[in-house]
């Protein structure tokens, strides 16, 4: 059977791209060095160029394992425009910080590219290969400053708690395996569906394989790694643990719950839901009592989990309808929460960047000291917590929406939290938009200058976060049309 | 359908009662010859060269093992394609030049980067 090389053209000039960054790492020194950024962007844009090409055509290679819909053409696309925004705020980092620059752009690729594989991957065994190279690359990142105890703290805590949620999902889908004899996706919904009332044994497995998605979005309880780990990484590495590798955890989440665990949505749903709730809760009320902005970013993405999480209590096994409409409101909330939050970290960055404090007392002031970047920081944290018009606003929108599909007393239960939790966020983010505009700048202050790449990076989210939040539509006409269930 | 587990249960409290049993056995009646070389650590018969907590060792041996890793792994796959490789044709021929030139970029830039010096 031939390989459809086109289908995973993406993946193949990623794969390409990190070669030549390596390649150019050993090649140039010292300043030089700073060219294989833009290196990354190059080929990162030709990855874009063929994602886009594929949108329309439903293709399938290796045996069914590997599938490109319009569903993964979304997915892929989020992913490279966050490579996009990421190398952005990378470049000053990474080029001033004297770290190493070409190790960190090839594990950024390698890691960008388990993360293309997964919304397309149909098998458990190519799951678990997409899974690790997102999180194998992400540990070493972490742990980038190596001189630095706390990123070392970082890198140590995110490796330890990675691999036991990896050894749970293993042995889960070891389990799923012999219990349905396959791996494939579709396989596994078939042997689960034509089979008796499923085995005790077959639930938990399955609950196994959630727990090593629950740590890649860090859901609670599987959260503990992310404060820690955020607060210790450098900053753009923290951005894309917090925005492309949660995305890409919900994109395996999507795939084993939707497809191969979809007759079983009426065990898996409640729970998950029961999840979300206690997700959204408790990150919110945590983010309450931060003072350092980074760890009040890491709390606010683990309650944005908890929001996304919602749709999937909704799921009811056999009900296209309402588990389409689940999958397309995460999707809308994944390219929402994408925009905002990588534009929250791009601001952090240009403000705490040199001082190296991130107390959110660092931000006093910063109306006066540099409107732009103030600006933004408003807008982004204004989204985050949902108010109009922004895209935060539409994103909430599209859950409530999907709740709506089929009102169900649990699904009430679930929204209602949701407008409470909204309410309990702008508590927290209203506070760092009162310490911008109305706090006195410190005298000491240093004068910022977030470099070119940053506040082009930066400016293009803000006005993506206010265009989407008055035409949605630009989005939403996409991923309403998708669904993970498409015919074989 | 748990009566089908009882077997199950019984092979583990025997398992468990016969480990326990013979520990407390062999603690009840083992002989008792303490001597120094007892204590040392196993280092394959030879005799220990240096305290093991207190002994620091180059950071180089893990480049070394990485190496050793590239190489390992390039032979893995090198032994099972060369026994059907008239069955893959050209096209398996293309597919082994591309992994093995991808081990190859992993090797030049160990090399590149002064991976190999031992000094």
């Amino acid at each position: 059977m031939p390989i459809d090389f086109l289908a995973i053209a993406p993946e193949i000039a990623l794969t390409v791209t990190a070669l030549l960054v390596l390649a150019a790492d050993l090649a140039l020194r010292g300043d030089a060095k700073q060219l294989v950024n833009p290196i990354t962007a190059l080929g990162t844009v030709v990855a874009l160029v063929f994602t886009v090409v594929l949108w329309g055509q439903d293709r399938v290679t290796f045996n069914g394992m590997f599938v490109v819909d319009d569903y993964a053409v979304i997915f892929k696309v989020l992913f490279l425009g966050t490579l996009l925004a990421v190398l952005g705020i990378s470049w000053r980092f990474f080029a001033e910080g004297r770290y190493f620059q070409g190790e960190y752009y090839f594990l950024l690729i390698t890691a960008f590219i388990g993360m293309l594989i997964m919304p397309s991957a149909r098998d458990l065994l190519l799951l678990f290969v997409a899974l690790e190279t997102v999180s194998i690359p992400a540990f070493v990142m972490v742990g980038l400053r190596k001189r630095d105890l706390y990123s070392s703290e970082a890198s140590m805590k995110f490796f330890l708690v990675g691999v036991l949620s990896v050894a749970f999902m293993l042995f889960g889908m070891s389990m799923v395996y012999g219990f349905t004899g396959t791996t494939d996706l579709a396989g596994i919904a078939a042997a689960i569906g034509a089979g008796p009332s499923p085995d005790p044994l077959l639930l938990a497995s399955v609950l196994l394989v959630i727990v090593g998605f629950g740590f890649k979005i860090a859901a609670v309880p599987f959260h503990f790694w992310a404060p820690d780990t955020y607060a210790g990484a450098p900053m753009p590495v923290a951005a894309m643990l917090a925005v492309a590798s949660k995305a890409a955890g919900f994109a395996g989440m999507i795939a084993v719950a939707f497809i191969a665990f979809e007759p079983l949505a009426d065990v898996w749903a409640p729970l998950l839901g029961v999840l979300a709730i206690l997700t959204m809760s408790i990150g919110n009320l945590i983010a309450l009592q931060q003072r350092d902005l980074i760890r009040l970013l890491a709390y606010s993405s683990i309650a944005q989990a908890g929001y996304m999480l919602i749709p999937f209590g909704l799921a009811q096994p056999g009900n296209v309808a309402v588990n389409d409409a689940a999958v397309q409101a995460v999707l809308f909330y994944l390219i929402a929460y994408a925009v905002m939050n990588v534009g929250a970290f791009g601001v952090a960055i240009a403000v705490n960047r040199r001082t190296g404090l991130r107390s959110i007392g660092d931000y006093s002031g910063l109306g006066e000291r540099n409107p732009l970047m103030a600006v933004a920081m408003t807008v982004f944290l204004l989204s985050l917590g949902g108010a109009p018009p922004t895209v935060g606003l539409f994103a909430k929108l599209a859950i409530i929406e999907a709740v709506t599909v089929e009102v169900t007393g649990f699904g009430l239960v679930l929204a209602t939290f949701l407008v409470i939790n909204s309410v309990i966020a702008f508590s927290y983010y209203l506070k760092v938009v009162r310490t911008m505009w109305m706090g006195a700048a410190p005298v000491d202050a240093p004068v910022l200058q977030p470099g070119f790449n940053l506040s082009a990076v930066v400016v293009v989210l803000m006005l993506g976060t206010v265009l989407l939040g008055i035409l949605p539509g630009l989005v939403s006409d996409f991923s309403a049309l998708t669904s993970v269930q498409a015919a074989p | 359908m748990f009566e089908e587990y009882l077997p199950v249960l019984i092979l583990a409290v025997v398992a468990t009662a016969f480990a326990a049993g013979s520990l407390v056995v062999s603690s009840l009646v083992g002989p008792r010859v303490p001597n120094p070389t007892k204590l040392s650590a196993y280092e394959c018969g030879n005799e220990p060269l240096a305290e093991i907590r207190t002994t620091r060792f180059p950071i180089r041996f893990y480049l070394v093992a990485m190496l050793f890793l590239i190489f390992d792994i390039e032979t893995v796959f090198l032994y099972p394609w060369a026994v059907v490789f008239r069955s893959f044709g050209w096209f398996g021929l293309a597919q082994m030049g591309v992994f093995v030139a991808i081990l190859g970029v992993a090797f030049v830039y160990e090399f590149g980067r002064g991976g190999l010096e031992w000094d």
